[in-house]
């Protein structure tokens, strides 16, 4: 009875569906914008990392007030800041700090929201009921406002308080959305059937049911960069992101607050512009395209 | 005569929570005073029509589902509890087979991460002997030594439910609650299946809780049987006890129910039915009280109960 | 229904409870008081004191709390350390323009967003669909402060189609035409990038809508009864799909006010949001803590209006 029936053997090809990294592959090589936006990230970042290893941010932060606003030349390839800092190297420089930034708020707020999220949606009950409650509050207060805030009233104020400030905020939505995908995972029966062959909560939460929700967490987690990457520019743009003293991108771009920079001087604000702006479009292109090799509804073959 | 597991007087209720503050305004009674004696080797049958309880009774076995009173007794301690499941042998000795194959098996593991899940749980393996057994498991089921590294989607139903199988049989049980185990199959893999389990059952001396809605397949597994409706036991006892002397109007109804290929006798079955269907209609005030609760059981005989109010013990 | 949206609304009772108690907090936590407006070097600190006593600064918090409510429920936010003035005058003078603008930016994202995303679905994979598609995904993804400084460098200073700055050109007398239409001037651009960015939710929403319901059956039976496709699109789909739409329309307000910081910064708009920066960097904390408060609760509202308005339009949720 070992043989494989004929009938079980065409369903067995027919089943043969990949999985995984493959699909990925396969969906990247489909798609030549998803291809170019990956091959520009790693450009980007590759630029940003190198050059910042190479350049003496001390020696770059240093103010010369003579040499204000000078013109992109020979020796300034951007020119200069009103502090008379090389654009350039601050755009490297920037560019680093607010790439690492980002990444920081994404892990730091990926563990914390997956794990709440799958920790709410296994348990269900008074677990689930106490730590929603939590997050339905954190969701409906003005983040963005309250994070002001909380930067302009810390004393000690660093790198450090703006990432946990950040963190302390955007948990919340990713909390809630894999708690709603845990709870329709943990309905599936290997979830039951774990817990009849003796296997532990933790085990099976992070073991069992996390796998199965890897692609979302990856494409979410894509998304998210980006978008963190624009909220650090953005706050650090009204002046309320990194210290002064720390070169981001988005200071840069908020010399252009100042109309004459903005329309006479445009070296210093513009690269940086363009730089968030190429930066947010490719990942949020090749998060989408991770998206659609997830869903086999949307792939594109 | 040897008693592995009983269930006592087990009910489960669930509150429906209504109105404006989301009070508790009333209970389903999924299962409502239900009890049965396993016994060694053996095999029994629950079977009832959808939502009659009877998969609710096999989770709560398991410990899937929380009881509302009542107790299941093995080896003398009561197992509703978590914390005396885990104190004793029980997870290791009562396991599971699902009726969705596919759901059941976890899709992003491999089948010998799959059948050794348990293996890696109670006991303390190298991975080599770890995987021998694993193998040994697969050979029982008949399945080939290279599924060992595929996913669950690679096989089809019939096998995956075999692997259903050899991970339940992983830990050498001695109950396994399979809950509808074939129902979701081909016919002509149904059988296949079964005579898996019957075989196994010889070879370990495995007690099995059936739960089915399929009386041919229960005719063809099942020593004992159990009738459920409306979360409680309308009639219990032996194969021929139910098959040959059915009692409760319920499990007439049922009996009849089953389809016969006999063109000849085709017109002589329908009113048949329509008989017993009839009687139904008639006297379905004789076998449920007037909130429609089926009456306690009732022996019939030394292994046969059912749910019916005698004639003569009337007024009693 | 009118039980669904009562309990909504009885729960937000204790948001909005919490939310004041975490402000109340945050304003403790900020230096100054009201009486710091009103230092001048004349002042007697002696006299500040007795003030301060006298308007309960002194008391346990739990007493300052729930003075500070009763307060604050009257609309009394106390006086601005800079301006001189009452905080809710100060603010009420700016939300009129915030509204205006938010208004405006409304109008115009449901002007785009509802015909592209009809249009987008219906002719699913064609040109123009590619075209929305591409265009969301880049509404989407840009970050709102750089599309306003390019539009603002773009329209405002090479083209100078439009003001720069403020929300009207003084000395234009009220009431005139040439009022109206100089304030229009000075709205149309912020608004126009407040909508670009707005739009990418309610396209996306709008044309998956179509594109899921083109198969179903209800459309089938619209299609073989003999309904015009045109009709069909208008009468049939589009009702169904814009539930989900509607929907969303409390968010959007919600996220038109967070974004407003940007937009009226970058633009000089003198709303709420630049009043909020202009705050921040003056130190001017009684106007910080009032508006955080009260955009707290217009966040509240926000959302409880998209529930009311999800539970009207889509049955299955007022049942649970």
């Amino acid at each position: 009875m070992a043989e494989v029936t004929p009938s079980e053997k065409q369903q067995l090809s027919e089943s043969t569906v990949p999985m995984g990294f493959n699909v990925i592959v396969r969906e990247f090589k489909k798609d030549k914008v998803a291809i170019s936006s990956l091959v520009i990230i790693i450009v980007l970042l590759s630029i940003a990392f190198i050059g910042s290893a190479i350049i003496d941010t001390r020696e770059l932060m240093k103010v010369d007030i003579l040499n204000q606003y000078a013109n992109p030349s020979s020796q300034h390839w951007l020119g200069t800041d009103i502090s008379g800092r090389d654009v350039f190297g601050e755009l490297i420089v920037g560019a680093k700090n607010s790439i690492l930034i980002g990444f920081s708020i994404t892990i730091i707020t990926s563990i914390v929201g997956v794990s709440v999220g799958i920790i709410s949606g296994y348990y269900g009950g008074i677990v689930d009921n106490i730590l929603m409650r939590i997050v339905d509050f954190v969701m409906i207060l003005p983040m963005q406002m309250l994070i002001i805030v909380f930067v302009t009233i810390i004393p000690k104020y660093n790198i450090f308080s703006f990432v946990t400030i950040m963190s302390a905020f955007y948990w919340v939505g990713k909390a809630r959305l894999f708690r709603s995908k845990t709870l329709s995972e943990g309905r599936k029966d290997y979830v039951s059937a774990s817990k009849t062959l003796g296997t532990g909560d933790i085990k099976i939460m992070f073991r069992e049911v996390m796998p199965n929700l890897s692609s979302l967490i990856i494409t979410n987690l894509t998304i998210n960069f980006a978008a963190n990457i624009g909220i650090e520019t953005g706050l650090s743009f009204l002046g309320f992101g990194l210290p002064s003293d720390v070169p981001s991108l988005g200071t840069l771009i908020g010399f252009a607050k100042d109309s004459d920079v903005l329309v006479n001087k445009t070296w210093v604000w513009l690269p940086a512009s363009l730089f968030v702006l190429i930066m947010m479009l490719s990942i949020n292109y090749v998060g989408q395209a991770l998206g659609r090799s997830a869903d086999a509804k949307q792939r594109l073959g | 005569m040897s008693e592995l597991l009983r269930l006592n007087d087990l009910k489960i209720h669930y509150p429906i929570r209504s109105g404006f503050f989301n009070r508790i305004t009333d209970y389903v009674y999924a299962v409502d005073g239900v009890t049965l004696t396993l016994e060694r080797g053996k095999t029994y049958g629950l079977i009832g029509e959808s939502g009659s309880g009877k998969s609710t009774i096999g989770k709560s076995v398991v410990g899937l589902e929380k009881v509302t009173s009542g107790e299941v007794v093995y080896e003398g301690n009561d197992v509703t509890k978590r914390s005396v499941r885990k104190a004793t042998k029980y997870n290791q000795d009562v396991q599971m087979i699902f009726q969705d194959s596919m759901s059941s098996l976890n899709p992003k593991k491999r089948v010998i991460d799959i059948i050794a899940e348990p293996i890696r749980n109670f006991e303390n393996l190298t991975d080599l002997e770890e995987k021998k057994r694993v193998q040994e498991m697969l050979d029982i089921v008949g399945m080939p030594t290279d599924s060992l590294y595929k996913y669950p989607h690679e096989f089809s139903g019939g096998q995956r439910q075999r692997l259903g199988v050899a991970r339940a049989v992983a830990t050498s049980p001695k109950l396994i609650v399979a809950d509808e185990p074939v129902s979701a199959l081909d016919l002509s893999v149904q059988a296949q299946v079964l005579n898996f389990m019957k075989h196994i059952q010889q070879q370990y001396d495995l007690s099995y809780l059936f739960i089915s809605h399929d009386l041919g397949v229960v005719k063809y597994m099942c020593d004992n049987l159990a009738i459920m409706h409306k979360g409680r036991f309308v009639e219990v006892g032996t194969r021929e006890d139910i098959y040959t002397n059915p009692q409760h109007i319920y499990t007439k109804r049922l009996l009849s129910a089953i389809p016969k290929i006999d063109v000849e006798n085709r017109e002589q079955h329908k009113a048949q039915r329509r008989a017993v269907e009839l009687e139904y209609q008639d006297l379905i005030s004789d076998y449920y009280d007037e909130n429609g609760r089926v009456y306690d059981l009732q022996d019939i005989s030394s292994t046969h109960k059912a749910a019916v109010i005698h004639r003569e013990s009337e007024g009693v | 229904m009118w039980k669904t949206i009562l309990r909504r609304v009885i729960l937000m009772i204790p948001q909005i409870i919490i939310l004041s108690m975490f402000i109340f907090a945050l304003a403790k936590a900020m230096p100054g008081d009201p009486f710091t407006g009103l230092i001048t070097p004349n002042t007697d600190p002696n006299r500040i004191e007795e003030l301060r006593e006298e308007a309960g600064l002194n008391d346990p918090w739990p007493t300052q709390y729930v003075n500070w409510v009763k307060k604050a429920v009257k609309g009394d936010f106390g006086v601005s350390y800079v301006k001189k003035m009452p905080v809710s005058r100060v603010i009420a003078d700016k939300a009129v323009n915030t509204i205006w603008l938010s208004t405006f930016a409304l109008i115009l994202t449901y002007a785009i967003a509802l015909p592209f995303g009809m249009l987008a679905g219906r002719y699913q994979n064609s040109f123009f669909d590619r075209f929305v598609v591409a265009y969301n995904y880049i509404s989407f993804a840009v970050p709102p402060f750089v599309l306003s400084l390019l539009m603002m460098y773009a329209f405002g200073y090479k083209l100078a189609w439009f003001p720069t700055n403020g929300s009207g050109t003084v000395g234009i007398p009220h009431g005139t035409l040439e009022f109206y239409v100089d304030k229009f001037q000075h709205i149309i651009l912020p608004a126009i990038t407040q909508a670009l960015l707005a739009t990418a939710v309610t396209i996306q929403y709008l044309r998956t809508e179509v594109i899921d319901s083109k198969g179903l059956d209800y459309v089938k039976t619209a299609r073989s009864k003999g309904v015009p496709e045109g009709k069909v699109y208008t009468r049939h789909i589009f009702r169904n799909a814009s539930l989900p739409v509607a929907s969303t329309f409390g968010y959007e307000i919600t996220g038109l006010i967070g974004g407003s910081i940007f937009i009226e910064t970058i633009f000089g708009y003198p709303g709420i949001g630049k009043l909020f920066i202009d705050s921040l960097n003056g130190r001017d904390y009684s106007v910080i803590t009032a508006l955080v408060l009260i955009l707290g609760i217009a966040t509240l509202v926000g959302t409880l209006l998209s529930d009311i308005i999800l539970s009207i339009v889509d049955p299955r949720i007022r049942i649970q």
